[in-house]
């Protein structure tokens, strides 16, 4: 059952990898936004020198922030392919198959995962042009990639359970707007949390973004791993809920 | 008159079945099946309704008389509030998992998608439902060979007539052979040589593997042509079953006189229906039917007795059974002009989506 469970997802995953092949044109657009971040942004805000990095340049201290951003922008969105299938009848056809709910809800999400992996390849090579100095460690490298890999997915399922509460696009883009730039911005990825208010402070806390940022930022950048284990223990724990949630809220969606 | 019409549909079935000796087997047996969508919609009230194992079925009613409530139900989409339906005998709310097993379904709207090639989304829909990768190229190159797709299985679905996308959809539905399939509107928005040769491929595949196909219409002509059985439903209720010729003949034959005055007496009226063999009729403006046994010996008597009034008949005709008359008769409203505007917004819903 799980076996069959997993294949449904890894056919997800194909799906997407023939959409992309298809028509790339999305993976391109959405690469403008951070290239503006790492080459504008970081450079000018870097020159005030007014941001504690721990001795990194600027530049350098928000790519792990843009990474996750934009991988986080591809996720949250991704409800909307979900409401063109809605309103076309391939979420029904969907359901109709002996394919489990549940493996539908990761499947999809994890779709998202392989267009975020196509994003961020894009954007580790901006950075890399523009002398951002990487942790040289195919490891370190790898691990940061899965990590914002089942991260997007459990960011596209959160837009999943949106979607599904919600149901029309304008209504999703609406929501994700009004949740993007609040998590981006109460996260650690422009600057440490220990600037933020304190109030500000506990909303990072229980911000995934900050934990993911951390990740990636500690394996790509900094090399101080000391909080990894708990950074995944808490994108594990955000991914669980939230598929969980997405999947038993998910058969309202075509009703 | 609605039970004592269902009583003659299965009586003409059990004639039928029975030189094969065993009882049939039901692919559908729906009991009181109610839905209600919040406190003030009811979508299904009450319906009882059993299909045969390999009927070609139709269920024939104008849009928002709850056939896809219904398919939605047996599909495993929806739960019913009340009431039971079971696909072979599984319950549709309770044994899902099997009975999705045994069911293809091709929804109203459109089931592909539209930024991969034909090809493509069979072998997506091939994995999902696990058909084994051994063969799974020959099958899927043998379903677009018969729905004949196979200059167009390696363009991208967006390229695609609204036929060619059908009949995409009906290969995905055929990589299982299912035992039933349920159609949802099968040709509605195609222009009519499109519906025909979707048809041909529906009737193609019934002929080759037997199963049982349900499918959801409001064209009468193809509830008529291409069913074996059908039902009207109407408001969330089955107002009768039976087939094509059961149903036209419950209908009886009319005469139809178009007259130059729409004020005719009373007493004329009631003379009208005094005629021999006459059922009933109807006043539209100038439009007078009346619903008889036999059309042709009814249609002298009646042009007398209105022009004994002093209206002059412009025009007479004997109409033959059509099932919009048997649909007007039962549901009370005229089903095309109930279908038509609705379809009308739903093709333009698909254009706008690029359908």
């Amino acid at each position: 059952m799980a076996e069959t469970a997993l294949g449904s997802v890894i056919v997800m995953m194909e799906l997407e990898l023939r959409r992309i092949r298809h028509d790339r044109t999305e993976l391109y657009s959405r690469a403008i936004q951070p290239i503006l971040w790492l080459a504008i942004f970081g450079p000018v805000m870097g020159a005030l020198r007014a941001i504690p990095t721990g001795g990194i340049p600027y530049t350098d201290f928000i790519t792990a922030g843009v990474l996750v951003q934009s991988v986080a922008f591809v996720s949250i969105f991704y409800g909307l392919q979900i409401v063109w299938e809605r309103e076309s009848g391939i979420l029904k056809k969907l359901l109709v198959t002996p394919t489990s709910r549940y493996a539908l809800v990761v499947g999809r999400s994890m779709a998202s995962g392989i267009r975020a992996v196509f994003q961020m390849a894009i954007i580790f090579l901006v950075a890399l042009l523009l002398g951002v100095k990487f942790i040289p460690s195919v490891l370190n490298l790898a691990l940061a990639v899965a990590i914002l890999f089942f991260a997007s997915g459990g960011l596209a399922a959160l837009s999943i359970l949106i979607t599904s509460l919600m149901k029309t696009r304008e209504r999703v883009m609406g929501i994700g707007q009004a949740i993007i730039m609040p998590l981006f911005f109460a996260s650690n990825a422009l600057y440490p949390v220990e600037l933020m208010p304190p109030i500000l402070r506990y909303v990072a806390l229980g911000n995934p973004l900050s934990y993911i940022v951390d990740a990636v930022r500690s394996l790509t950048i900094t090399g101080d791993l000391s909080m990894l284990p708990v950074d995944i223990l808490a994108i594990a724990i955000f991914d669980a809920v939230i598929f969980v949630l997405a999947s038993i809220s998910f058969r309202k969606i075509i009703q | 008159m609605t039970s004592a019409m269902g009583a003659t549909g299965s009586d003409s079935i059990g004639a039928e079945i029975a030189p094969g000796g065993s009882s049939p087997a039901l692919a559908v047996e729906v009991e009181g099946l109610v839905k209600r969508y919040g406190k003030d919609f009811t979508a299904l009230n009450g319906v009882d309704l059993s299909i045969e194992a390999g009927k070609v079925f139709a269920l024939l009613g104008p849009n928002g008389a709850g056939k896809t409530t219904l398919m939605r139900i047996l599909t495993t989409q929806l739960k019913a509030s009340a009431g039971s339906a079971r696909i072979f005998g599984l319950d549709a709310a309770t044994e899902g998992d099997r009975v999705r097993r045994l069911i293809s379904y091709v929804p109203q709207e459109m089931s592909v998608w539209t930024d991969i090639t034909g090809r493509e989304n069979m072998v997506i829909y091939a994995k999902l439902y696990k058909v084994p990768s051994d063969g799974r190229g020959e099958l899927i190159d043998g379903l677009l060979e018969d729905m004949g797709l196979m200059d167009f299985a390696d363009r991208t679905v967006g390229k695609y007539s609204g036929g060619m996308i059908r009949r995409l959809e009906l290969a995905c539905a055929l990589l299982v052979s299912p035992q039933i399939l349920f159609l949802d509107e099968p040709t509605i928005g195609l222009d009519p040589s499109a519906r025909k040769v979707v048809w041909d491929k529906i009737t193609h595949f019934k002929k080759s593997y037997g199963a049982t196909v349900f499918f959801n219409t409001h064209y009468m002509d193809e509830a008529d042509l291409y069913s074996d059985e059908i039902a009207i439903i109407n408001q969330g209720r089955i107002v009768i079953r039976g087939t094509a010729g059961e149903l036209k003949h419950s209908a009886g034959e009319s005469v139809q006189l178009t007259l130059s005055d729409h004020n005719i007496p009373e007493a004329t009226l009631g003379s009208l229906k005094a005629l021999p063999g006459a059922k009933g009729l109807r006043l539209d403006n100038s439009t007078l039917t009346i619903f008889v046994e036999d059309a042709e010996t009814s249609l002298p008597p009646a042009i007398r007795a209105v022009e004994a009034a002093g209206v002059a008949v412009l025009r007479a005709a004997v109409i033959s059974q059509t099932l919009d008359e048997v649909f007007f008769k039962y549901a009370g409203a005229r089903i095309d002009m109930l279908g038509r505007a609705v379809e009308a917004r739903q093709v333009r819903t698909m254009i706008k989506r690029g359908g």
